[in-house]
């Protein structure tokens, strides 16, 4: 069965994605299936390094102007009724996902996001993915196709660069015909830098049982003492007891440290899918029976603040920080 | 400036946090037929749907503070269950109230979901700006917000922190993009899919606020009112769930014991992060 796997070269996270898309194409797929990428970019000069970084062998390249999802949609339909691929494959992510589910819509297809594996058949696509945020997951089945499904983001935990021989099959200038756009004045600011949530190899992370804005604060001082990087679960973010960019969990950054230690956290999946990749987990709570001591390797029970404090002085001396 | 349509389309959904570990395994067990039983777990507004209805209202509060009008409306397609939410929202200063009687279960339709939000825009709210969540349980497909634009064949930004009136009834949206945070001018219609806002709590109305408002009225509409069947276009949805699968997050959780903080921190260290540490 053909594939099409989509690579949005006109985002700064293509590299991402491509990992994403690639790591899927190898472990999350089962069934026989052959396919290409499409590399959608902008500027000539990326040309050369995106397709370096496609996933297949097979690529076709798209020129297009960038911010123009329903352009993108488009020509993806265009693509969809000249090629017949059943399958269009996209990254995780917002662009990912009105992607699938734009083409789905204008092509009577079916999308699906964030999946977790898919098993390709003759007439059904069988995936699974993350349902009940995060407490379950769901096998669904699609039928109508072409079946349109974008990634989940997990798939692009630390994955390689990609090495393969590329073969260029095609070039086309999209930046035709692009029509008007509701978009004005658009201005992109980077975002404070969080790759130390992402990559980091030593992790703290405070909930809401941490209690107060002041005790939150007092753990990243211990978490910045240890040297480990410093993260929330989404309650503690909407409190404003730290700032949105330090959220860790499926509205915020995935990690996968060696060691990671959670303070006042109860276990919600939705935070534990931002950790759940960590090589040694350890729960700091007064509960015993809250959900992340059985999800947690080792735990503590008690004041989770007296404690990290307490190990924030041991772990610093030991590693020289004092 | 004319007087801006806005409608926030919003959910309520079973607190999933209040579930024990036995109702997901008995979900599991039961199937995708049955699911999971929610029925005796507290509500809650969907917490992206919550920021929408607030930043409708702040951005309300802008416009008036330039002295233009605009009109809020709030929609839920869902049971009777949604009615104290709509209730307050008309204490809140949201002119109208609606729900749409779902019928079935549309937890994993989201085409139908996004159907009768569109039949409501086009027939009742003839709206400028919808503003919804970016994504809710239990299906969590984050598609209800596009499929709801290809519906009305309108542009949408998803991930939105930010809205704030222009002086032209456009409005400057801030949203949270793959590769940076983007400030963009907006022409409108267009649908808004709210994301990690930093308004995240919707205000609590106050008992004049009630008392003022309690004889507006809620309206209850069908899926034929809106023009959608809502049992055909389900039967004909595309993606079906056919099974649940419990998740196995289970680890040693081994407790570590001692009498005081400073105890315990010294026995996790000596016991299970020293080698850790000394790695990193």
């Amino acid at each position: 069965m053909r594939f099409a796997a989509i690579l949005d070269g006109t985002l700064g996270a293509a590299a991402q994605q491509a990992r994403a898309l690639d790591g899927f194409l190898r472990e999350g797929v089962s069934g026989d299936l052959a396919g290409e990428t499409l590399v959608f970019y902008h500027d000539e000069r990326d040309k050369k390094q995106l397709v370096e970084l496609a996933p297949t062998r097979a690529v076709r390249l798209i020129k297009t102007t960038a911010r123009r999802p329903q352009r993108m949609v488009e020509i993806l339909v265009r693509v969809a009724r000249d090629q017949k691929s059943p399958l269009f494959l996209f990254a995780g992510g917002p662009a990912g996902t009105e992607l699938a589910t734009r083409l789905a819509c204008r092509t009577n297809g079916a999308v699906l996001t964030e999946a977790l594996s898919l098993e390709v058949g003759p007439q059904r696509l069988l995936c699974r993915k993350n349902v009940y945020s995060n407490h379950m997951v769901g096998r669904l089945e699609l039928s109508a196709r072409p079946w349109c499904v974008s990634i989940d983001a997990s798939w692009s935990d630390g994955r390689s660069p990609i090495s393969l021989e590329h073969d260029v099959l095609s070039d086309s200038d999209e930046t035709n015909g692009t029509g008007t756009t509701p978009f004005e004045d658009i201005e992109l600011v980077d975002l404070p830098a969080t790759g130390d949530l992402a990559e980091g190899r030593f992790l703290v992370v405070a909930g809401y049982g941490a209690g107060n804005r002041d005790r939150v604060e007092r753990i990243a001082a211990a978490a910045r003492r240890m040297g480990a990087a410093f993260g929330v679960t989404r309650p503690v973010a909407m409190n404003a007891w730290a700032p949105m960019d330090r959220l860790i969990g499926v509205s915020g950054a995935r990690s996968a440290p060696e060691l990671c230690i959670v303070v006042g956290v109860s276990g919600a999946p939705a935070l534990y899918w931002g950790i759940e990749k960590a090589a040694f987990i350890v729960a700091i709570d007064p509960d015993e029976h809250a959900p992340i001591v059985s999800n947690a390797d080792a735990a503590v029970i008690d004041d989770g603040l007296a404690v990290i404090e307490e190990l924030a002085e041991i772990i610093a001396a030991a590693r020289g920080r004092d | 400036m004319s007087s801006l349509r806005i409608l926030v389309s919003f959910k309520v959904t079973p607190d999933f946090e209040a579930l024990r570990e036995a109702d997901w395994l008995a979900g599991a067990a039961a199937g995708a037929t049955h699911g999971v039983e929610t029925r005796y777990v507290r509500r809650v507004l969907n917490c992206f749907d919550e920021s929408a209805l607030e930043l409708a209202l702040r951005l309300s509060e802008a416009r008036a503070e330039r002295g233009v009008a605009t009109d809020l409306g709030a929609l839920s397609v869902g049971g009777r269950h949604t009615e104290p939410y709509l209730k307050t929202l008309l204490a809140l200063g949201y002119e109208r109230a609606a729900r749409v009687e779902p019928e079935a279960a549309l937890d994993f339709a989201p085409a139908v979901t996004a159907a009768l939000i569109a039949g409501y825009v086009r027939q009742v709210a003839h709206s400028d700006l919808v503003l919804l969540g970016c994504r809710s349980g239990p299906g969590d497909s984050g598609t209800v917000p596009f499929l709801l634009a290809e519906a009305l064949a309108w542009p949408c930004l998803t991930q939105v922190i930010e809205v704030e009136p222009l002086p032209d009834d456009r409005v400057r949206v801030a949203c949270l993009a793959d590769d940076g945070l983007l400030r963009v001018t907006l022409r409108l219609p267009c649908v808004l899919a709210v994301g990690n806002a930093v308004v995240s709590q919707l205000r609590v109305p106050t008992l004049t606020d009630r008392l003022a408002r309690r004889d507006k009225r809620i309206a209850v509409l069908s899926g034929a009112d809106m023009g959608v069947d809502i049992a055909g276009k389900l039967s004909r949805e595309p993606c079906v769930l056919t099974g649940l699968e419990a998740i196995d997050r289970s680890r040693a959780g081994v407790i570590v014991g001692g009498a005081t903080p400073r105890e315990k921190a010294r026995a996790l260290f000596d016991s299970h992060l020293k080698g850790a540490i000394e790695k990193l």
